[in-house]
């Protein structure tokens, strides 16, 4: 019992009140045994020696209240011992005679001894209680500075200097940097620098999320103390305290000390999303903006395309079998085609730059994809010829058919563009690890080396490409495969072509659930 | 087509509508034009046009609600001509009761081959007892599906899923209209469903290395049953 309470000071301050038993009690215990003495050999002549006895028992219960039990002990012995000495017959000895002497004698003992361990359980009692009061205010007080502050950084200076006042100690704080690691500098309210040693200690306790350092089971030879500030979904930092020398940071203290931690995390976590909440709100409007912005330039751009395409179309017909006219129209319509796909081109680069871009994912059957992809790219691929080679048990799977649709196209663009007619163009479709893997693969030149890694830049184009790309074909592949968290990536094959490999992981649809509904 | 068929164009851009107006005449349609909402809306309740033209962005009032509009009290086929090309329009759209969704800038041939296709009169099972589209023949009445002649064993549920589409043969028919007609209206969330259907009802009536497909998806939103021109 004595060890709990030698751990039970909570701040600085109070340690004298509740700490181990002061000597100052010792010399009362001697103080008082003396005055009851006095007043005992007083009164002795008039009440008889076991009256006396009476009295000195009264003094045993009344500093058993106030004394620990050492004290209280040595009241018991001081006063048993002058009793037999001075007070019971045969006096000047310890000789006892008579049983019921040595009864009352044994009664000092015991009746201090009992009121000792009452006491110190009252003691105990009070103590927590004390405790509790205590860690509440603190508590509530670094709610009041810190957490309610106008801003995050005097809320953060508040709860340095409520730390430093109410543990004696110096306080830093390391928070977490906009990429979610720990900043390399401590936080501009913090009172002392962390050394490149104490750094690395700070950095354990964010990392594994446990406190480290000094009086803890990790690292316990570091200068300082420190407390991961874990917040309800993260880590948000690091808060480390530095004791001046000579201290010694009780149970009670740590424990106040990582519910300061846990409390400036949530501070400093409300702080996050509350940024979070407005970063979206703004995003959100801006997305918008970009959306309308976008809608009304592809809407001015595709009204007078439109009224000169049916225009054409129109006037082929009228103009009727004229052979050489009906050229002439016909090269005009697919000039014209060709101006809708680069205007849809930089629409959809646009729309991938902007962040506008969401896929829309549902479930599609790849075998379907394919074949849609190829109906799209009709024309640019008629002179080649097309083979696909898709695994037997593709599984359906979910993504925005649309957006691969158009990125399969323009592979298939790109690889007829880059290979002379009459060659082999294949599409692969397979699933491995939760991922589903379309390549095409041409027998064209294939690709410079140098030029691989930029192929899917904007606006690039390679030497000698076909005229009337844009360079924005395997951008806008990129860009949707992207928009999927899938990557796709170019190769040369061997003896002669490319290949170009989109990987997208995605959701399947459980086969028990085909079988159930084939 | 002897008998002259009238077509409203809702357009707000005056070169369109003269366009369409000629393109439209070519195949001897009459062509009536208005230039907002309101003024289409009353033009169809006045002059009950066979088949409209709607543009989606009006100055007035969107051509969706023209579209819902018009729904309330009108059958009239339309079908939406308008730039914008994300899959929400064209489902919005589609779902509010339009048949047909063509994105300008439009090819005039594809245009009409869907006109023809919405404003032909969606018969019944059972008034039409046959039907054809290339290679695949339905008889509705007995339930006999035959590909190039030869008889396919399609479940209840394919056998439902190509019912619906063959009796809207030519039109958009959206995963939501399908998912309803064939699983009830509890479905319409469960497109897995429909995607494990169609892949199989594929397999038994396309033929493998056709590259004109009979059930032809639109991307995001639904499925079509391709006529082949010969039907027309």
């Amino acid at each position: 019992m004595q060890s709990e309470m030698t751990g039970g000071s909570i701040t600085a301050r109070h340690k004298s009140s509740v700490g181990a038993t002061p000597p100052i009690e010792y010399v009362a215990a001697v103080y008082f045994t003396a005055l009851v003495t006095g007043a005992a050999l007083a009164l002795e002549a008039l009440v008889g020696y076991v009256a006396v006895a009476l009295l000195y028992l009264l003094l045993v219960v009344a500093l058993g209240m106030k004394l620990h039990r050492g004290p209280a002990l040595l009241v018991a012995a001081c006063s048993g011992l002058i009793w037999d000495f001075f007070f019971i017959p045969t006096r000047f000895s310890l000789h006892i005679v008579k049983i019921d002497d040595l009864m009352m004698l044994a009664m000092f003992f015991v009746v201090a001894m009992a009121m000792g361990h009452l006491t110190s359980r009252l003691r105990l009692k009070e103590l927590a209680e004390r405790r509790r009061e205590q860690r509440t205010a603190a508590l509530y007080e670094l709610v009041q500075q810190a957490g309610l502050a106008s801003d995050l950084d005097s809320g953060l200076r508040a709860a340095i200097q409520l730390t430093e006042t109410l543990f004696g100690v110096r306080a830093t704080l390391l928070l977490r940097g906009p990429d979610h690691t720990l900043a390399a500098e401590t936080h501009s309210a913090g009172s002392f620098p962390l050394d490149e040693k104490e750094y690395k200690v700070a950095a354990w306790a964010f990392h594994h999320r446990m406190p480290a350092g000094k009086f803890t089971d990790n690292r316990p030879e570091a200068a300082a103390t420190h407390l991961p500030l874990q917040a309800r979904s993260a880590v948000m930092g690091v808060l480390s305290v530095h004791p001046p020398p000579g201290t010694i940071f009780g149970l009670a203290e740590r424990e106040l000390l990582e519910a300061f931690a846990v409390l400036i995390g949530t501070i400093l976590e409300k702080d996050h999303l509350l940024q979070g909440l407005r970063q979206a709100e703004i995003l959100q409007v801006s997305e918008r903006l970009q959306g309308v912005l976008l809608q009304s330039v592809s809407h001015e751009l595709k009204t007078p395309l439109s009224a000169v395409q049916a225009g054409f179309d129109a006037l082929g017909k009228e103009i009727g079998g004229a052979e050489r006219s009906q050229t002439v129209v016909r090269a005009i319509q697919q000039g014209l085609r060709r101006l809708h796909r680069v205007i849809n081109n930089l629409l959809d680069m646009s729309r991938i730059e902007s962040g506008v871009m969401k896929p829309r994912l549902d479930w599609c059957d790849v075998g379907e994809l394919i074949r849609t992809a190829l109906r799209l790219a009709a024309d640019g691929v008629r002179e080649h010829v097309v083979t696909i080679e898709a695994d037997k048990n593709l599984p359906i799977v979910k993504i925005d058919q649309a957006l691969l649709e158009q990125s399969l196209c323009n592979l298939l663009l790109n690889a007829a563009s880059n290979s002379q007619s009459g060659t082999k163009i294949s599409i692969r479709a397979r699933f491995a690890d939760h991922r589903l893997i379309l390549s095409v693969l041409d027998e064209g030149k294939g690709i410079p080396e140098m030029d691989l890694p930029r192929i899917f830049h904007t606006f690039y184009r390679g030497d000698g490409a076909a005229p009337g790309g844009t360079g924005l074909g395997l951008a806008i592949v990129d860009g949707f495969v992207r928009a999927h968290g899938g990557t796709v990536t170019a190769a040369n094959r061997q003896p002669r072509g490319a290949e170009i490999v989109i990987t997208l992981p995605v959701e399947t649809l459980a086969p028990d659930m085909v079988e159930k509904f084939a | 087509m002897s008998e002259s068929l009238t077509a409203l164009v809702i357009d707000d851009d005056e070169q369109i509508r003269k366009l369409l107006r000629v393109i439209l005449e070519q195949e001897h349609y009459r062509a009536l034009e208005s230039d907002c909402g309101w003024h289409g809306l009353s033009e169809i309740a006045l002059r009950r046009p066979d088949v409209v033209l709607l543009d989606l962005g009006l100055p007035d009032m969107d051509g969706l609600i023209v579209l819902k509009r018009l729904r309330q009290w009108s059958h009239v086929p339309v079908l939406i001509l308008s730039v914008r090309d994300g899959s929400e329009d064209k489902v919005g759209a589609l779902d509010a009761g339009a048949d047909d969704y063509v994105t300008k800038p439009f090819e005039a041939t594809e245009l009409l081959a869907r006109l023809r296709a919405i404003q032909r009169r969606t018969p019944s099972a059972t008034e039409n007892a046959h039907f054809e589209a290339g290679h695949l023949t339905i008889d509705f009445s007995s339930h006999i599906v035959k590909v190039q002649g030869r008889e396919v064993k399609l479940t209840a549920t394919e056998y439902a899923l190509l019912k619906t589409l063959a009796l809207q043969a030519g039109k958009i028919v959206t995963h939501k209209q399908l998912l309803q007609e064939v699983w009830g209206p509890n479905a319409v969330e469960h497109s897995q469903y429909l995607r494990v259907y169609m892949m199989h009802l594929r397999k038994k009536i396309e033929l493998p290395d056709d590259p004109e497909r009979l059930l032809r998806t639109e991307s995001g939103f639904g499925y079509r049953l391709i006529v082949p021109p010969s039907r027309y």
